[in-house]
């Protein structure tokens, strides 16, 4: 705790600093701009934007980016979209550049800057409080613990270089925020990257029937309005936004008196899934020497709504071949009465 | 045969009735609820398909789609409800017989089983079309299962609309092991499929799409049928109230042509649009399959 609150007080100092600096060059911006225009400084974007936003002024258009873990090469666009920059998260008129960037305070541009920058660090002295809710998350447990590939800041955020828009990135948006319907439409599938039967199983249910019609405005869940944002814990948690102690607050954000049974409701059924058949299927075989198997399983949600599905696979295919046939054969048969009869009309005529 | 065609014959020959003009009322409304509901609903259940995206858009999509289904299943519930007043109302209050038993009843009688023997034979072409009474046994089937489908329908899309208050009433011991929206969702979304499915396949083509019919058996929406057809396709019924004297009291005359056309102009965009409905959801089939 005493290390956030620490935190925060150079978060203050900064943001005080920004303002002097601010309020400095507002007073000599005249002066400082005009002797030397080719050093860059704080409280200005003009000369990154001169040339960041057109392709033949800068030396190099795109640059291979190498993701150190995975070491995946992306082709990212050095080019800006002023518009698309301007309305994102950081495009306030309180941000600048070379905040971010700010191994280039202060660099001579005459020859322009040199190519490769540090990566910008989005925790130190801003986003720390989300970073800390994040490392308490079940993925980076899987990280210390098991030692596995977990997703970090930029495989959700990727959104965060998209003011190097239009060529190469994915989203069309920049920074993406909670509430944007295209981000949250995105989130699914990011999500749905790793946890693939868990986004198939959320498309079988109310919820993520209709995102999956193109409608993640904020009154559908997706994701992480269950699961939550930076702090995702494993449902077997009971702090975890769907575990026990929380499911009701949940549900209840958007189900007003959400009760005990509601939120018992199954979020994601297993009724494609073959791997829950497979199990049941193993159950019911060994009933006589681990009948516990099965007891679990009976007792187990999923393993009602499996059967109600079986059952009305088995009704549809009854009913539309049985019946299909029958109109099929009466359909036919009336066909062939009618040409009969045609047909004595036509002697009967002659 | 031309729309002028059978016009003339209609004319020129005595007609009945077939319908009362509340039956037809009631055919109606279950029409337009029943594509309403098909129309905003069937989406959910193909969402992965690009057609399932335009069609609820197509109804405003989220949440207007849902307000237009429920504005629907309302006019359901009000075709259901008067229709079952109707049957009270004849069984206690004007005494009328034959509801549950006998020729007239829509519900399943032993002779029955002789019709579907002897129409089996037809098919076969080993026997002539057995002559039936009002009611042919697959008439009965639509019939009772549209009640069935409509009840369970009913019941789930309920489940569906409200589950807070329906959790409510089973304790959580029960909840953790039936999962009441759960099962509702996907009896509402199968039985929808069935019930599409069946109307705009089975339906349509026992009824409205015969070649002796098409492109729609008018009956359902003038309420009348020509002798020749009455003979043709209900002989029991017309020998029985032949003999019974009754024959007169359902003479009507024929329909106008006006309303001849009336009745094609609705229903052929109908019976297109559902022909439509089906071949799409039975392309994902194939899609599915393959």
């Amino acid at each position: 705790m005493v290390y956030k609150s620490e935190k925060s007080l150079i978060r203050e100092n900064l943001s005080g600093f920004k303002k002097f600096t601010l309020g400095a060059f507002v007073t000599l911006s005249a002066a400082i701009i005009g002797l030397s225009p080719a050093v860059l400084t704080a409280g200005d974007n003009g000369p990154c934007i001169e040339c960041h936003t057109k392709p033949d002024k800068l030396k190099t258009a795109e640059k291979a980016k190498i993701n150190p873990v995975t070491g995946e090469i992306k082709v990212v666009s050095m080019v800006i979209d002023e518009v698309t920059f301007k309305a994102s998260a950081h495009g306030g008129e309180d941000f600048f550049c070379i905040d971010c960037h700010q191994d280039l305070d202060g660099v001579d541009l005459t020859d322009g800057h040199k190519p490769n920058l540090k990566p910008v660090d989005c925790i130190t002295f801003c986003h720390d409080d989300p970073a800390d809710e994040y490392l308490q998350s079940s993925h980076v447990k899987l990280m210390k613990e098991k030692n596995k590939d977990v997703p970090t800041c930029k495989d959700c955020h990727a959104g965060v270089t998209y003011h190097y828009t239009s060529l190469g990135e994915k989203s069309p948006r920049d920074v993406p925020r909670g509430t944007d319907p295209l981000h949250r439409k995105l989130t699914i599938d990011s999500c749905g990257e790793c946890h693939q039967e868990y986004l198939d199983s959320y498309r079988n249910n109310a919820h993520g029937q209709v995102t999956a019609l193109g409608h993640t405005d904020t009154d559908v869940p997706v994701c992480f309005d269950c699961h939550g944002k930076h702090k995702i814990l494993n449902s077997a948690d009971p702090e975890s936004k769907v575990g026990k102690e929380r499911i009701l607050e949940t549900c209840g954000s958007c189900h007003a008196n959400a009760n005990a049974s509601f939120v018992k409701h199954v979020e994601h059924p297993q009724i494609k899934n073959l791997n829950y058949y497979k199990k049941l299927l193993a159950a019911v075989k060994n009933a006589r020497s681990n009948p516990a198997d099965l007891k679990t399983l009976l007792k187990n949600p999923q393993t009602i709504l499996c059967v109600v599905f079986v059952m009305y696979i088995g009704i549809l295919a009854f009913t539309f071949s049985a019946f299909g046939l029958h109109s099929l054969l009466s359909w036919f048969a009336v066909a062939r009465d009618e040409l009969k009869r045609k047909g004595h009309a036509d002697e009967e005529q002659h | 045969m031309s729309l002028k065609e059978r016009g003339m014959q209609m004319k020129s020959s005595i007609n009945y009735v077939r319908f009362s003009l509340f039956h037809r009322f009631c055919h109606f409304l279950i029409i337009i609820s029943f594509f309403g509901l098909v129309l905003t609903g069937m989406p959910l259940a193909f969402r992965s398909y690009g057609w399932a995206r335009w069609l609820y858009e197509l109804f405003g999509g989220y949440p207007t789609a849902g307000f237009i289904h429920r504005i629907c299943a309302l006019i359901t519930f009000f075709a259901a409800f008067i229709h079952f007043l109707f049957l009270f109302i004849c069984v206690s209050v004007q005494k009328r017989k034959g509801f549950f038993w006998g020729p007239g009843s829509l519900l399943i009688q032993p002779r029955d089983i002789f019709d579907i023997v002897g129409d089996i034979k037809w098919f076969l072409g080993i026997g002539k079309r057995p002559d039936f009474d009002q009611w042919i046994y697959w008439e009965k089937f639509e019939y009772l299962s549209l009640m069935w489908g409509t009840l369970v329908m009913a019941v789930t899309g309920l489940i569906l609309w409200f589950p807070v208050q329906f959790t409510k009433i089973i304790p959580v011991s029960v909840a953790s092991v039936v999962d009441l929206p759960g099962i509702a969702l996907i009896i509402h979304r199968y039985e929808a499929i069935l019930a599409a499915g069946f109307i705009f396949t089975i339906h349509f083509f026992h009824t409205h799409l015969l070649p002796e019919k098409m492109p729609v058996d008018e009956a359902i929406f003038t309420g009348k049928i020509t002798e020749a057809e009455f003979r043709h396709e209900r002989l029991n019924q017309f020998k029985r109230l032949e003999s019974q004297r009754q024959l007169e009291n359902y003479k009507v005359a024929p329909p106008s042509l006006f309303v001849s056309f009336l009745t094609r102009l609705f229903a052929v965009p109908i019976l297109i649009t559902g022909l439509l409905m089906v071949g799409f959801m039975f392309s994902a089939l194939l899609v599915w399959a393959i």
